[in-house]
């Protein structure tokens, strides 16, 4: 049996802030069937048109028979997409991606790191630790507090850049004044969200000895891996022992460890 | 010249082709490097519903590809610039063909490479490690997005010509020429395949196209400039193989912005004798299927018993046709 996209009604459309929505839709495989970190590739608009190909975003929740997706508003899909109302449908292809590596045996309290709309993929991966009772802390960074999605997050430390709420600047800072305090226990980073974030928790991971994983948002055309158009670029190390140059965001991550990928 | 079925429709069109002395079960192939090696878009896809899988570019040593940005979307398109990113030929005959030989469905490996010597190993190497679905070779000599490709053949008539002849001595199997768009006229191009016996053409590879971000006035692609492919290059897909059909009589393989039955439809009456669907895997993994679904049921309505019935049936004015038209 193949599974292509299926069509999914959308059941409930919230305005999180301006620009920033959230969508439920019927679809019982992505529902039942995502892993934390996966992600759906979903048409802003049929028939081959303008804009012509999917968009991917992370599965923010499942429920029953429904997923929910977070969606920024950044382009002309995505601006699409935000404006979906309740009852239409949905053209979605998933669940796609690999899921983040949680089943890893290097640590002992996981580190969410999320900035911005890169807390798409947290509240899954929340549940699962929480189903597996990892201690877990979620360092929030964003612009201004009434950009924060709180739903389904758990032991959250926020980092406003205006101040508006929490630590005042980036949840990095904050991150490294924990782990200088020696707080976290054995910790690993799950950093999603803008690549200069992305970037200083590699290095920070790097500084203190600790494993990270950062989740991608690489353009994409197809996200099944047949189209070779999301190349990440693979550190000199992984390089010299597999030969390879890069590897695709679409089926290789869009998760990766930090260590072995050029951001 | 419509055959009437003698039934209620429940009589199937006979969708089989026939290039040279293989038969496809249809005349839908998915286009190189829009689906992989088969095995990505299994999940997606009933492969053996295809007439066949053109394999992605396949070169002697393996390619890295361009660096990122590999793709932008344009209007009802898209750029890309991948680089012909691939395994390399040992990989190709060690794992990938024989995943595809396990498929009701036949393969065309398709050979990208930067010298004639090379094109020619490649090819002999697979043919060194055919397995019985492989239907043939489609050479692809019309990649604008690398500087060391076959585009120097693919725009040149005499060295397309000289690869040809050379190829052909290889193989008895399927030798299939694929054009390039970014010349003058395709003519002189599908006549030099047709002397030196090429069994078909396939056009059109993807045309030179281009992005600018004006914020900061840099090309979006890395590479500057990409190739454009998908609906917007349908007319002038069409247009080259009407053009490519007046000009010989290769069998020819049309490609170029399907996305439906309907383009199909367009491109056999244009010529073609069969089609490729590309960029239009990248929405639909299943649209090859989607097209030969379409097609049967067409023909069904049309009550047209057999898909070849629509090859080279444009109608064009006989006054027209004698002005050059
Ligand atoms: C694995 C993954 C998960 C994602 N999850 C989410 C999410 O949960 N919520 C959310 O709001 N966004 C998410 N994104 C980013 C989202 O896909 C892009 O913002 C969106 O594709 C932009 O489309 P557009 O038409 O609005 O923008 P345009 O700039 O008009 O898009 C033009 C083209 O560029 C591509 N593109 C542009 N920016 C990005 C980008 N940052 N990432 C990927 N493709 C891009 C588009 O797909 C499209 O092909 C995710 C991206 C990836 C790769
Ligand atoms: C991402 C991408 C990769 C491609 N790679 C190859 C390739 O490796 N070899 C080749 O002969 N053609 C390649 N092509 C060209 C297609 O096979 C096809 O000729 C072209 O895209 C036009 O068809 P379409 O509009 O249906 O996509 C590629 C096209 C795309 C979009
Ligand atoms: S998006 Fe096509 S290979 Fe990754």
């Amino acid at each position: 049996m193949t599974s292509s996209s299926v069509p999914s009604v959308v059941t409930q459309r919230r305005i999180l802030a301006p620009g920033l929505v959230t969508l439920r839709f019927r679809n019982p495989n992505v529902a039942h069937n995502t892993i934390a970190g996966q992600f759906v590739n979903i048409l802003p608009k049929a028939g081959f048109s303008d804009p012509m190909l999917r968009r991917p975003f992370s599965v923010y929740w499942t429920q029953g028979d429904e997923a929910e997706i977070i969606i920024q508003e950044h382009g002309r899909g995505t601006g699409i997409l935000a404006n979906t109302r309740e009852g239409e449908i949905l053209d979605v292809l998933g669940p796609l991606g690999r899921p983040w590596m949680f089943d890893s045996a290097d640590y002992m309290t996981a580190v969410l790191l999320i900035g911005g709309v890169g807390v798409a993929s947290m509240p899954l991966l929340t549940r699962k630790f929480e189903l597996d009772e990892v201690p877990l802390h979620t360092f929030y960074g964003a612009r201004t507090s009434s950009l924060i999605a709180r739903d389904h997050l758990a032991n959250v430390h926020i980092a406003t850049d205006d101040g508006s709420e929490g630590f005042h600047g980036s949840n990095v800072m904050l991150l490294r004044s924990y782990l200088e305090s020696g707080k976290l226990e054995s910790p690993k980073i799950f950093a999603c969200g803008p690549t200069g974030m992305m970037r200083a928790a590699q290095s920070l991971a790097a500084e203190f000895s600790i494993p990270c994983e950062v989740s991608l948002e690489t353009e994409m055309a197809c996200g099944i891996g047949i189209c070779q158009g999301c190349p990440v670029r693979t550190e000199e190390s992984v390089f010299a022992v597999t030969g390879r140059r890069y590897r695709l965001a679409c089926t290789d991550g869009p998760s990766f460890k930090a260590e072995e990928i050029v951001l | 010249m419509n055959t009437t079925l003698n039934t209620n429709g429940e009589v199937k069109p006979n969708l089989h082709v026939k290039l040279g002395n293989v038969e496809f079960k249809n005349p839908v192939l998915v286009a190189s490097g829009t689906f992989g090696y088969g095995a990505e878009a299994k999940q997606f896809c009933d492969i053996e519903g295809l007439g066949g899988v053109v394999t992605k570019s396949v070169s002697w040593k393996p390619r890295m590809g361009n660096s990122p940005r590999r793709i932008v979307e344009t209007a009802s398109g898209m750029l890309n610039s991948i680089g012909l990113a691939n395994v390399g030929v040992d990989t190709f005959v060690k794992e990938k063909l024989p995943y595809l030989a396990k498929f009701d469905t036949k393969i065309i490996a398709n050979i990208a490479a930067s010298s004639m010597e090379e094109y020619r190993d490649v090819l002999e190497k697979i043919e060194a490690n055919a397995v019985p679905n492989l239907a043939g070779y489609e050479i692809n000599i019309s990649c604008p997005n690398v500087k060391d490709g076959g585009l120097s053949f693919g725009t040149n008539v005499e060295r397309t010509e000289e690869l040809t002849t050379l190829l052909r001595a290889s193989t008895d199997r399927l030798l299939i020429i694929k054009l390039t768009p970014n010349v003058t006229s395709v003519a002189p191009f599908a006549q030099a395949c047709e002397r030196a016996g090429a069994d078909a053409i396939s056009l059109i590879n993807t045309l030179v196209g281009m992005s600018i971000d004006i914020y900061t006035h840099e090309p979006r692609l890395n590479t500057v400039t990409g190739g454009l492919s998908g609906p917007a290059i349908k007319p002038i897909a069409l247009a080259q193989v009407y053009q490519a059909r007046k000009a010989c009589s290769l069998p020819i393989i049309g490609i170029g912005g399907i996305v439906s039955a309907e383009d199909a439809i367009e491109f056999f009456i244009a010529g073609a004798t069969m089609v490729q669907v590309g960029t239009a895997n990248f929405v639909y993994p299943d649209a090859g299927v989607r097209v030969a679904a379409g097609l049967e049921k067409y023909l069904q309505q049309q009550k047209i018993a057999e898909v070849t019935e629509l090859v080279n049936t444009l109608r064009v004015k006989a006054e027209l046709k004698a002005a050059g038209w």
